[in-house]
């Protein structure tokens, strides 16, 4: 049972080959990540589920409606947020809602929009003088004024301040209670974490894995990253290395003089063995951190690349 | 919902954004008003005044023809004089050389040399003033020569000047109309610099994703601009008439007939250059090139048959030449719906329109989508 389905999609600018081979099922009320790095072709594929794009190859159905044939249908059941945030500067907050109201057949009134995003207080403001946490919340208002089933969010938290995220996070675990199934495409893997039901990982233009956050970190292998230093010194953290290496569950070390850095297959049983020795050494330990696994890592595992915010 | 209450939204929404925007009423208010004023006290101000001319007389002593002369000048109603007394030909040269009269008349001694002279400054030497004290005297002496001769002229010329509509057609009116459609041409060859403002920011993009029908976001912003240009007609007519004495004789189906596709015309050549204007300065650059080339040969502010005969031709061409005969025939001429000039013009302008608005339109469909 899916809301959205992709199959196949392919879009080239020239010799540009933007999306490659798409393909995903999203299914009714849950938030749907597609992350990747720039010009990995999500908002390639995004214009295309919205209909700005037509693609070279592959099928978009949207609860069973096709662009070709149901457009004007399609509109009024989605609601988009896009990059650009592009709005009519010297309208007020207000105005601007309504005028998109009056474009749909069914639409929320304005004040229920206000109150969702939070900018009640700023409705007679005009849109040029928002902040841009302010501003993208409006987006993301207009996306939402139609009342649709399906809204697609491109990268609403870029640029935005902490709090501002943290504010449009709310907006989003919002619609999600309200049954609404949201679509987001994000360059922040915490939130990509926090927010979603399923992640997809897109890269060079093809789908490199989709998964629950939590099973794609569990798809990860088992080896943990463990960081101690010594307060005993370089001397200390030579000894202890050379003894972890002796352990079976120990994979590698690295060492930059007084701390030490071990990859473990069980890291429980490596400290409690660790301890062990330095106990006995006397040795005096001052920190010790055991790293978590997170999206990042699994999109180093699966592209290769470094992640960069 | 209705397109009705659609196409309400979007041109109440577009009147807002009009108005509340600093630039629109500079550039389509102030700025003719302002432009409007310096040409008529420039090029209009002559015509209420009865023509002056300030001069100085060196007259000789002792000389009985140079007298006779002085009286006779002295009854000449357009001079006005820079003193009672004659002055000096000292007098007369700084005089001259600080353009504080706009010439001084020499006249004769008692010696063989029976001429009058004129001297005027050599920055005015081709002026209107100075072609005109020159005929003036001219004329005098002529009358004295007669006079001495004892002969009575057998023919005389009498001038009046006829123009093609009312009476009292001044050059006022003819400025005022000429910077009403220069005002309208603009605001419809820069107005649609938003399209290209709303096309790169991607507002254009956020619209298509809404049901909204684009023809009715053109035709909304269209009506807003028709609202711009009747509020440019009367008050610039307001200024024209109440400011500087413009005379008025409106032929109102002539002048709505006019300017609707007057408006028309130049929204359609603004859409034009806005589909090939990637971003704000091209735009700017083109629309600017335009409306001063159409400034100056179309025959707004300055008579065309000043100009060399191969512009003449480019002028005939343009539309804003036909733009401002229009404007003319329907609020100084009073008539217009009847004649067949007029309908030529308003052929030519329907054509220029039709024309840029398919070239655009063909364009903008032809415009990919930028990669990202």
């Amino acid at each position: 049972m899916s809301i959205l389905q992709v199959r196949g999609l392919r879009k080239t600018f020239g010799t540009v080959t933007a999306v490659d081979d798409i393909s995903f099922d999203v299914r009714p009320g849950e938030v749907f990540t597609i992350i990747g790095p720039n010009g990995a072709g999500k908002t390639t594929t995004l214009e295309m589920i919205e209909g700005l794009q037509t693609p070279d190859a592959g099928s978009i159905s949207i609860d069973g409606l096709t662009w070709a044939k149901d457009a004007d249908r399609i509109k009024i059941r989605i609601g988009v947020q896009p990059q650009s945030g592009a709005m009519f500067d010297l309208l007020t907050v207000e105005e601007t809602l309504e005028l998109f109201a009056a474009f749909y057949p069914k639409s929320k009134s304005s004040a229920e929009v206000l109150e969702m995003i939070n900018l009640t207080d700023h409705r007679k403001k005009r849109v040029k003088s928002l902040s841009g946490g302010q501003r993208q919340r409006l987006a993301i208002g207009l996306g939402m004024i139609n009342d649709p089933d399906i809204i697609f969010l491109d990268e609403p938290t870029t640029g935005l301040d902490p709090q501002a995220r943290r504010n449009i996070w709310d907006i989003i675990l919002n619609l999600k209670a309200m049954g609404k199934t949201t679509i987001l495409t994000t360059h922040y893997m915490e939130e990509a974490e926090k927010l979603s039901d399923r992640v997809c990982i897109v890269d060079q233009g093809r789908v490199v894995t989709l998964d629950t956050p939590g099973a794609l970190i569990d798809r990860l292998t088992k080896e943990r990253e463990v960081r101690l230093s010594f307060l005993d010194g370089e001397e200390a953290a030579a000894a202890a290395e050379s003894a972890l290496q002796a352990q079976p569950t120990v994979v590698r070390t690295a060492r930059d003089g007084s701390s030490l850095a071990l990859w473990s297959i069980q890291p429980e049983e490596t400290l409690y063995g660790l301890f062990g020795f330095t106990k006995e050494q006397g040795f005096r330990v001052e920190q010790v951190s055991i790293r978590e696994m997170s999206l990042e890592d699994v999109f180093i595992a699966f592209t290769g690349k470094e992640w960069r915010d | 919902m209705s397109q009705g209450k659609q196409f309400g939204k979007l041109f109440s929404a577009n009147i807002k954004m009009m108005f509340r925007e600093k630039q629109v009423w500079f550039w389509n208010l102030f700025f003719p008003i302002i432009l409007m004023s310096i040409f008529i006290l420039i090029f209009g101000g002559g015509s209420d005044k009865a023509f002056k001319a300030k001069v100085a007389v060196v007259k000789p002593e002792q000389s009985q023809a140079a007298e006779g002369m002085y009286q006779g000048l002295k009854q000449i109603p357009v001079f006005t004089w820079q003193s009672e007394e004659p002055v000096s030909q000292e007098q007369a040269d700084s005089l001259i050389k600080n353009k504080d009269v706009d010439g001084v008349i020499v006249l004769p001694d008692n010696g063989q040399a029976q001429s009058i002279k004129l001297i005027v400054n050599r920055e005015n030497e081709t002026s209107a003033t100075s072609q005109a004290l020159r005929g003036i005297l001219d004329h005098f002496v002529t009358q004295a020569n007669f006079q001495k001769a004892g002969i009575t002229p057998a023919f005389k010329l009498e001038t009046d000047s006829i123009t093609s509509g009312s009476e009292d057609l001044s050059s006022v009116d003819f400025l005022m109309t000429g910077m009403i459609a220069l005002a309208i041409a603009q605001g419809g060859l820069f107005g649609m610099v938003d399209l290209v403002e709303m096309r790169r920011k991607g507002l254009l993009k956020r619209l298509r994703m809404t049901p909204v029908r684009m023809g009715l976001l053109g035709l909304a912003s269209m009506l807003v601009r028709f609202v711009l240009g009747v509020v440019q007609i009367a008050v610039l007519t307001v200024i024209g008439v109440y400011g500087f004495g413009a005379h008025l004789h409106l032929d109102i189906a002539t002048l709505i007939v006019a300017f609707f596709i007057g408006s028309l015309a130049f929204n359609a050549i603004g859409y034009l250059i806005s589909s090939f204007s990637k971003s704000l300065e091209a735009y700017m650059g083109v629309a600017n090139i335009a409306s001063f080339l159409m400034m100056f040969i179309s025959g707004i502010f300055f008579p065309v048959n000043s100009l060399p005969d191969w512009l003449q031709s480019v002028t005939s061409a343009i539309p804003l030449t036909y733009f401002v005969e229009g404007l003319r025939d329907g609020m100084v001429y009073g008539e217009g719906l009847v004649t067949s000039d007029f309908w030529f013009g308003i052929g030519v302008l329907a054509l220029w329109g039709a024309i840029a608005y398919m070239i655009g339109a063909t364009l903008y469909r032809r415009t990919k989508v930028e990669v990202r």
